[in-house]
C-alpha cells in the first residue's frame, strides 16, 4: 500500500524528469496534428500542463503552492499567471521564459524544462483566449457526423470512413485487402481463438458471393468457441484465478463463474447488463443464480489467510482492489493514487476513492477464510452436475405424478416407484454436496461504516463517507441497493468513460493497441485517441445498439480497415512503425492460451469441452513441491483429454503459474490486467521446441502428415503447411521443407534409437505401423512448422 | 537487423549432416530478451542502456542479493542484547509496545526473550556475531553490518514484496526487473535477471511475482534456475534430439522465417530469428553454468559439504559467483525457513548451518578472484523477530514474531564500505536508536551503487511515473566507500 511512503512527499521527487514519455509524446504529436493549425486546449496545452506544471499548481490541494491553479482558468486569471488574450501581461508567460534560473518555471530543481515548441503552444495558446475546455473523456460521447471522402468506395462501413480521411489527410493510402486465407485466420483467431480448419479454408475460398465473408463472420459468432475466446479476455480483467494469491495461495473454486462468461458472451447478453451482473449480480431484485454468480466478479481477487494477518488490514485491501478494478474495467481511470492523496493530474480527490470504496467494503464474514471456506459463497453446480440434476428431477417429478395420479397402479409397484423416488432423491444430495462453492458478492444487512483512511493506512481513520461517484462525473441517485445503483450508473449513456472504455479495449483485443493506446488511462496524462470521432462514433453506437457486443464486434471486423493485408514496406514502416493510423492490417503475436490451443489443434489433439474444473496439463516436474507449501505443494496431473483442453481453463494459480503461460506474457492476475505485455524472447524458442505440449503436438502431427497427408514427400509437405497455415507453401518454402525432411530422414536412419524416443512424447497413444524413423524426420518438420513466427502470429 | 555472417542455407546443411553444427553464425542480438516491436506495440520507451552507468559512474555492476525468506531472527545472530538475557521471562515494558503492531501475538502477554547463544567479536573491526555465525564472522571485516533495518509491513507475502518491489501490493516491478531494464545484458548467452532458491521443505511460498517484472515488460522478469536436470525450463532438448539435429531444425525455422520477412517486412520476425539463435546459445551456456564440475575440491571444500547438493545454499552460492563471473546482472538468492515462531533453536541452528559457510565463502571466492570490488553482496531477510517470545521457552524450543520496526542485514563490496556495523538499536532490539535504514533508503542506495539515480529510472505507467522508490528513498552516505 502507499500508505506510509507518502509521509516524505515533495513534488521534486515525485515526478522525476520523465525522459520516456517524452518519446512517446512526441512519436504522438508527429504522427497526430499539424504545428500550424490552432491550439487546442485537450489537445496541445491539458498535457503539457499536467507534465509539467499539476503536481504544484494543480487539483492537489495540500500540495499546491502559490495558491495558483492552472487546471481552474478563473483561479489561474485571479492570480494573474494567466491574462486571456495579453501575453505579455501572463506571468505564465514571463516565468516560463524567464532568463533568470531562480525564476524560471518549472523549477531547475524539478529537473524539467519545457521545450520551445511546448512554450510556443502555451503562449499561443494564452494569445487566443486560454480557452479552457473539459477534458475530453469527460465530456460524453455524441455521434459524430461521417467525414466526407473521396474514394469513399474503399469504405465497408463508418469506421472506414473516419480511418480513409484520417489517411488522406496524411497523405497515405491503405493497403489492399488480406488474400482470403490469411483473412479467413485472422477473423478466425479473432473470434474463435483457434486457426481455420482446411474444410473452413476450402469452402470461403470457393463462395464467390459478395456476402461471402460475411457468412464467415457471422459463422464464427455463432460458435461456442466465440465465448472461450472473449472469457480469455475478460477474465484478465476480472483476475480470474483458481487460487488465494496472497501467503500460501490455496485453491479456491471460482470456475462456475468463469463458465458464467463464457455463457454470458456465447449468449450475446448485452454489456450493460453483464456489467450490472458482475458489479451487483447479487442485488438484481429476485436474483437469478446465473446473476448471482456474475457477482463473483469483485470476489475474484487475492486474498490472504496468513496467520497474524490483521483483517481489517484485509478487509480494506480487498474493498481497494475492487475499487481500483471498476475504474480499470469501466471508467479506464487511475485511481490508485487517491487511495492515499488527491489525484496529481486529474480531478479526483482521496475522499472520493472512499466514496467508490464504501461500495464495495461491505462484504461481511472473516477476511482471512482461505479457499473455498472464504464466506459469504454459494453452492453452483456445474453444466455437468446440472444435467445430472436436470435428468433426476424429471424423473422424481414423473414418479411423484404418478403416485399421485388416480391410477397409481399395484401396491407393489407403488412401493418400488417409493424406493426409486427415495434413491433418486439420495442421489441428488450426494451430487448438490459435491457443488464447487462459489464465493459471491453480498452485503452486510446493516451498513458498516466508511471512513476516509489517512494516506491508506487502514488503522489511520478520518472523516465518514457515504456512496459515492467522482464529482467530474455525472451525478449519482441515491437509492436502496447502491452498488445495483452504481451499476446502473456506469452503463448510463451520460456516462461518458465506459462505452468508450470498453470498445476501446475491444478495438484493441482486435487491432493489438486501443484508439487510446493507454486502454487502462482515460485521463489526462492517458494517450491521446488516434481516432477520436471513430472512438466516439464507436461508443455512440455501442450504447445506442443496446450494448451489443457481437454487433460491435461484427462491425469492426466487417470493416475494410481490419481487412487489409499486414504486410508492410519499409517507407510505411519508418512513418508510422507501431499502425496509429491505420494503413495496414494487424499482425502480432497470439496470446499464450492461442499458441497453445493453435497447437493442439494443429495436430488434432484439441478436446473441446465447454466448462467445468480447471485442467491440470503437463508442467515441469516438482514445480509447486519447490516453491509451495503444505497442500499447494502436491501437482496431480490430469491424463487423457483433459491434457488437450483450451487454455482458458488451465488451473491458474497465482503464485507459479504453468512456465508456458508466463513466459508468453500472460499474467499472474494478482491484479486486474487491461493489457498484456507482448515479449518476443529466447525462452519462447525453449518452450515452443522443447516443453512436451508442443513436442507431442509435433509429434502427433506428424502422424496426421504421414497417415492422412498423402504418399508423396511433396503431397505431404503441402498437407502439413495447409493445415498449419491455412495455404500452400510457396516454391521456396517447399524446397526448404522438403530438403529438412531429407536431412532429418537420413539422420535417424542414422539413430534409430533416437528416433524411438522422438516419437514417444507425450501420453496420445500412437498411431500403430508407422515407422519410427519416417515418423521422427516428420516430427522434425512438424516442429519448423510450429514454431515460425507465422503459425504463431494473427497477420 | 541484417543478419552479419550467417552461413548460407547449404553449408549449414553440410555442417548439419557432417555433425560439426559449427560455425552457427555470430548473429548480431541487440539483446537476449528482445521486445516484440510488431504492429501496435509502442516502441520500449526503456532509457537505453549503457554499462557505463545510466546516470553516473557505477561502483558495482552487478548485485547478488541472499534474502533469507521468513524472518530472521536478529537476537540469535547480529544484534546482541544482554538486557534481554538480564530481564528473560520478565513483561515487556508496555511504553515500548503500546500501540505498534504485533501479528501472531496480538491480544497475548508480552514476555521478554533473551538469547541463550554466546556473542563474540570477529575480525578488525570486532563485529559483534553470535556463536551461530562463525564463518561470518571470518569475513567480518569485508561487510558492512547493518542492524536497524525497518520495514512496513508484518506478514510474510507483503514484506518480501516490500523488499523486492519496494511497496506491499503485488503489480510493481521486481528490483531485478528495474535493472534489467535500466541497464544492458552484458552476457548474450544468459538472462540478466537469474533467480536461485533453496530452502525446499522450509516455510513459505515462492511467488513467481518475487521476481516479476509488474507493469514493466514480461521480458525483463527474472529467470528462474532450478536444480534438476532443466535448469531453465525447457532448456534441454527432449528425448532422442540431438544438439546436431536440433541445430538443422532451427536452420529451417530460420530461412522460412526469413522468407516471411521478405514479404511481410515485419521487424518482429528478425526479433524472433534472434532469439531463437540465443536459445540455441543458452542450451549450451546454462548447463556449461550449472555443471560445477571444473570447480576445484579446495573451492568447493570453502562452500561446506551441502555444496554436492544441487539446490543447497551452499551449491546456489557457488553458481552465484559463477553467474557473476559471467556477467549476469542481477543474481536472486532465496534460502527459506527462517520463520521461527516456536522451535527456534534446532530450526535457526539448520538454517545457519545451511547458509553461514557458504555466503562467507561467496564473499571470499569473489574477493579472490577479485570480483568483489564491483560485485555489490547483499544478504538480507524481508523482517526480524520480536525481542518477546512466542509460545513457551524451554531453551531448546522457544519461538519469536514476527517484527518490522528494526532488524539486521549485511552488505559487501561494490562500493560498500568494509569492516562497519551501522546503526544501534534500543537496549530491547525494538527500534532503532540511530540511524534508521528504510528499505527505500537501500533501494535508493543499491541503485546509486549501479550508477543509476534512483529518482531517475522511471516507467511511465497508467498516467504515472514510478520508480522502485515510489516518492522516497536516500542515500546511506555513511555505508558507501
Amino acid at each position: 500500500m502507499l500508505n506510509a511512503s507518502q509521509r516524505r512527499f515533495t513534488f521534486f521527487i515525485s515526478l522525476p524528469l520523465i525522459v520516456l514519455s517524452t518519446f512517446a509524446t512526441t512519436t504522438m504529436l508527429s504522427a497526430e496534428q499539424n504545428p500550424t493549425v490552432d491550439v487546442d486546449f485537450n489537445r496541445d496545452i491539458r498535457p503539457i500542463l499536467a507534465q509539467h506544471c499539476y503536481a504544484c499548481h494543480g487539483p492537489d490541494a495540500k500540495q499546491r503552492k502559490a495558491d495558483l491553479r492552472l487546471d481552474d482558468r478563473a483561479v489561474a486569471i485571479k492570480v494573474g499567471a494567466i491574462q486571456p488574450g495579453d501575453t505579455g501581461a501572463s506571468e505564465l508567460v514571463q516565468r516560463i521564459n524567464h532568463e533568470d534560473p531562480e525564476e524560471r518555471m518549472p523549477p531547475a530543481s524539478t529537473e524539467r524544462s519545457l521545450s520551445v515548441d511546448e512554450k510556443q503552444k502555451l503562449t499561443q495558446w494564452i494569445a487566443q483566449g486560454a480557452t479552457y475546455s473539459q477534458h475530453w473523456a469527460f465530456v460524453a460521447p455524441k455521434r459524430p457526423q461521417l467525414p466526407r471522402q473521396r474514394k469513399a468506395k474503399w469504405s465497408s462501413n463508418p469506421i472506414d470512413a473516419f480511418v480513409l480521411a484520417r489517411l488522406q489527410r496524411e497523405g497515405l493510402k491503405p493497403s489492399p485487402e488480406a488474400d482470403r486465407s490469411t483473412l479467413l485466420r485472422r477473423a478466425t483467431f479473432d473470434l474463435t481463438g483457434l486457426p481455420p480448419s482446411p474444410a473452413e479454408l476450402v469452402a470461403f475460398q470457393a463462395d464467390r458471393s459478395p456476402q461471402a465473408y460475411e457468412k464467415v463472420v457471422d459463422r464464427l459468432f455463432a460458435s461456442p468457441r466465440f465465448g472461450e475466446r472473449m472469457a480469455q479476455h475478460w477474465l484478465d480483467l476480472a483476475r480470474y484465478a483458481d487460487s488465494d494469491g496472497y501467503h500460501d495461495d490455496t485453491k479456491r473454486a471460482m470456475w462456475p463463474y468463469r463458465d458464467y462468461v463464457i455463457r454470458s458472451f456465447n449468449r450475446n447478453k448485452p454489456f450493460d447488463q453483464f456489467t450490472r451482473e458482475q458489479i451487483a449480480g447479487d442485488q438484481i431484485p429476485n436474483a437469478t443464480l446465473e446473476q448471482i454468480t456474475g457477482s463473483a466478479f469483485h470476489r475474484n481477487g487475492p486474498t490472504s489467510s496468513e496467520g497474524g494477518a490483521n483483517p481489517e488490514e484485509y478487509r480494506v485491501k480487498y474493498a481497494v482492489d475492487r475499487v481500483n478494478t471498476t475504474a480499470s474495467v469501466w471508467l479506464g481511470l487511475t485511481l490508485q493514487c487517491t487511495e492515499c492523496h488527491d489525484h496529481k493530474y486529474d480531478p479526483f480527490t482521496q475522499k472520493e476513492f472512499y466514496q467508490l470504496f464504501a461500495f464495495f467494503d461491505q462484504v461481511p464474514g472473516n477476511t482471512l477464510h482461505r479457499g473455498f471456506f472464504a464466506p459469504p459463497s454459494k453452492p453452483v453446480p456445474s453444466l455437468s452436475q446440472a444435467n445430472k440434476l436436470a435428468k433426476l428431477d424429471h424423473r422424481i417429478t414423473t414418479i411423484t405424478a404418478q403416485l399421485d395420479g388416480s391410477n397409481a397402479g399395484l401396491e407393489s409397484e407403488q412401493k418400488k416407484l417409493i424406493q426409486e423416488r427415495a434413491s433418486l432423491q439420495k442421489q441428488r444430495k450426494v451430487i448438490e454436496k459435491a457443488f464447487p462453492r462459489l464465493r459471491i458478492m453480498q452485503d452486510a444487512p446493516k451498513r458498516i461504516p466508511t471512513y476516509i483512511l489517512v494516506r491508506g493506512d487502514f488503522r489511520r481513520r478520518g472523516g465518514q463517507v457515504q456512496p459515492g461517484v467522482p464529482a467530474i462525473l455525472p451525478p449519482f441517485p441515491t437509492a436502496t441497493s447502491p452498488r445495483l445503483a452504481l451499476a446502473s450508473w456506469l452503463v448510463d449513456p451520460k456516462n461518458p468513460l465506459p462505452a468508450r472504455v470498453t470498445v476501446n479495449r475491444f478495438w484493441a483485443m482486435i487491432f493489438g493497441a486501443g484508439i487510446v493506446r493507454t486502454p487502462n488511462d482515460f485521463g489526462s496524462r492517458g494517450d491521446w485517441p488516434t481516432h477520436q470521432e471513430l472512438l466516439d462514433w464507436l461508443a455512440v453506437e455501442f450504447i445506442e445498439s443496446g450494448w451489443d457486443v457481437k454487433h460491435l464486434l461484427k462491425l469492426i471486423v466487417t470493416s475494410s480497415t481490419y481487412r487489409q493485408s499486414s504486410a508492410v514496406g519499409p517507407d510505411l514502416l519508418k512513418r508510422d512503425p507501431t499502425n496509429r493510423l491505420l494503413a495496414r492490417g494487424p499482425r502480432f503475436r497470439l496470446p499464450a492460451e492461442m499458441v497453445r490451443d493453435n497447437a493442439l489443434f494443429v495436430s488434432g489433439m484439441l478436446h473441446e469441452e465447454i466448462g467445468g474444473r480447471s485442467i491440470k496439463p503437463y508442467q515441469p516436474a516438482g514445480l509447486w513441491r519447490e516453491m509451495s507449501y503444505g497442500q499447494g505443494k502436491k501437482y496431480v496431473q490430469d491424463h487423457g483429454p483433459s491434457l488437450y483442453r483450451r487454455g482458458v481453463y488451465m488451473f491458474w494459480k497465482r503464485s507459479i503459474l504453468n512456465p508456458s503461460y508466463s513466459i508468453f506474457d500472460a499474467p499472474t492476475r494478482e491484479d486486474c490486467e487491461v493489457q498484456r505485455s507482448r515479449t518476443n524472447t529466447a525462452l519462447h524458442a525453449l518452450v515452443l521446441l522443447n516443453d512436451v505440449t508442443f513436442v507431442e503436438a509435433a509429434r502427433v502431427f506428424a502422424e496426421r502428415i504421414i497417415t492422412q497427408g498423402g504418399r508423396l514427400t511433396d503431397e505431404r509437405v503441402d498437407y502439413a503447411y495447409g493445415r498449419a497455415l491455412s495455404r500452400r507453401p510457396s516454391k521456396k518454402e517447399h524446397a526448404l521443407l522438403a530438403d529438412i525432411f531429407k536431412d532429418m530422414l537420413e539422420h535417424y536412419r542414422k539413430h534409430p534409437d533416437a528416433a524411438k524416443q522422438v516419437v514417444t512424447a507425450g501420453e496420445w497413444p500412437a498411431t500403430k505401423g508407422v515407422d519410427p524413423v519416417e515418423h521422427a524426420a516428420w516430427t522434425s518438420v512438424a516442429q519448423v512448422i510450429l514454431n515460425l513466427d507465422e503459425t504463431i502470429t494473427k497477420e | 537487423m541484417e543478419p552479419t555472417s550467417m552461413t548460407s542455407e547449404g553449408s549449414a546443411r553440410r555442417a548439419f549432416l557432417g555433425r560439426t553444427a559449427a560455425g552457427i553464425g555470430g548473429i548480431a542480438l541487440a539483446a537476449m530478451l528482445g521486445e516484440d516491436n510488431s504492429s501496435a506495440v509502442e516502441p520500449s520507451p526503456s532509457p537505453r542502456r549503457t554499462t557505463r552507468g545510466l546516470h553516473f559512474a557505477p561502483k558495482a555492476k552487478r548485485i547478488i542479493f541472499i534474502l533469507q525468506a521468513g524472518g530472521v531472527s536478529q537476537f540469535e545472530t547480529f544484534d546482541h542484547k544482554p538486557k534481554l538475557t538480564e530481564l528473560h521471562g520478565q513483561p515487556m515494558p508496555e511504553s515500548l509496545t503500546n500501540g505498534q503492531r504485533l501479528a501472531q501475538i496480538r491480544g497475548k502477554k508480552l514476555i521478554v526473550c533473551g538469547s541463550p547463544y554466546k556473542f563474540k567479536k570477529y575480525g578488525q573491526s570486532g563485529a559483534e556475531l553470535s556463536e551461530l555465525m562463525p564463518f561470518t564472522g571470518t569475513i567480518a571485516d569485508d561487510i558492512c553490518i547493518v542492524r536497524t533495518a525497518t520495514t512496513e509491513a508484518i506478514n510474510h507475502d507483503p514484506a518480501v514484496t516490500f523488499m523486492q518491489c519496494g511497496n506491499q501490493q503485488p503489480g510493481r516491478p521486481t528490483m531485478g526487473a528495474w535493472l534489467s531494464y535500466g541497464l544492458a545484458s552484458e552476457n548474450r548467452d544468459l538472462p540478466s535477471f537469474v533467480v536461485l532458491a533453496s530452502g525446499m521443505n522450509q516455510g513459505q511460498n515462492l511467488h513467481t511475482r518475487y521476481w516479476g517484472s509488474g507493469f514493466l515488460p514480461s521480458e525483463h522478469q527474472g529467470v528462474r534456475f532450478r536444480s534438476g536436470k532443466d535448469p531453465v525450463f525447457f532448456v534441454s532438448n527432449p528425448q532422442g534430439v540431438s544438439r546436431a539435429a536440433r541445430r538443422r531444425v532451427l536452420d529451417g525455422i530460420r530461412a522460412l522465417n526469413q522468407l516471411k520477412h521478405e514479404e511481410v517486412g515485419d521487424p518482429a520476425i528478425t526479433a524472433r530469428i534472434a532469439a531463437y539463435e540465443m536459445a540455441y546459445r543458452m542450451q549450451r551456456s546454462v548447463p556449461e553454468l550449472t555443471d560445477i564440475s571444473d570447480e576445484p575440491q579446495h573451492v568447493l571444500d570453502m562452500y561446506g559439504p551441502e555444496v554436492s547438493q544441487p539446490g543447497s545454499a551452499a551449491r546456489c552460492c557457488l553458481l552465484a559467483r559463477r553467474l557473476a563471473e559471467r556477467d549476469v546482472r542481477f543474481i536472486q538468492l532465496y534460502h527459506r525457513g527462517w520463520d521461527q515462531h516456536g522451535n527456534l533453536p534446532n530450526d535457526l541452528q539448520r538454517q545457519c548451518r545451511q547458509t553461514d559457510q557458504p555466503s562467507a565463502a561467496l564473499v571470499k571466492d569473489l574477493k579472490r578472484r577479485g570480483l568483489l570490488d564491483d560485485t555489490l553482496v547483499i544478504w538480507g531477510t524481508e523482517f526480524g523477530r520480536t525481542p518477546m517470545l512466542q509460545g513457551q521457552y524451554k531453551p531448546k524450543s522457544y519461538g519469536r514474531d514476527h517484527h518490522m520496526l528494526c532488524f539486521s542485514m549485511w552488505m559487501a563490496g561494490g562500493g560498500i564500505k568494509p569492516g562497519i556495523t551501522i546503526g544501534e538499536s534500543d537496549e530491547f532490539g525494538y527500534q532503532p536508536l540511530n540511524h534508521p535504514v528504510h528499505i527505500h533508503d537501500l533501494h535508493a542506495t543499491w541503485l546509486h551503487l549501479l550508477g543509476i539515480d534512483h529518482e531517475k529510472l522511471t516507467y511511465r505507467f497508467q498516467g504515472r511515473d514510478f520508480r522502485l522508490t515510489d516518492v522516497q528513498g536516500k542515500l546511506l552516505k555513511d555505508v558507501m566507500a
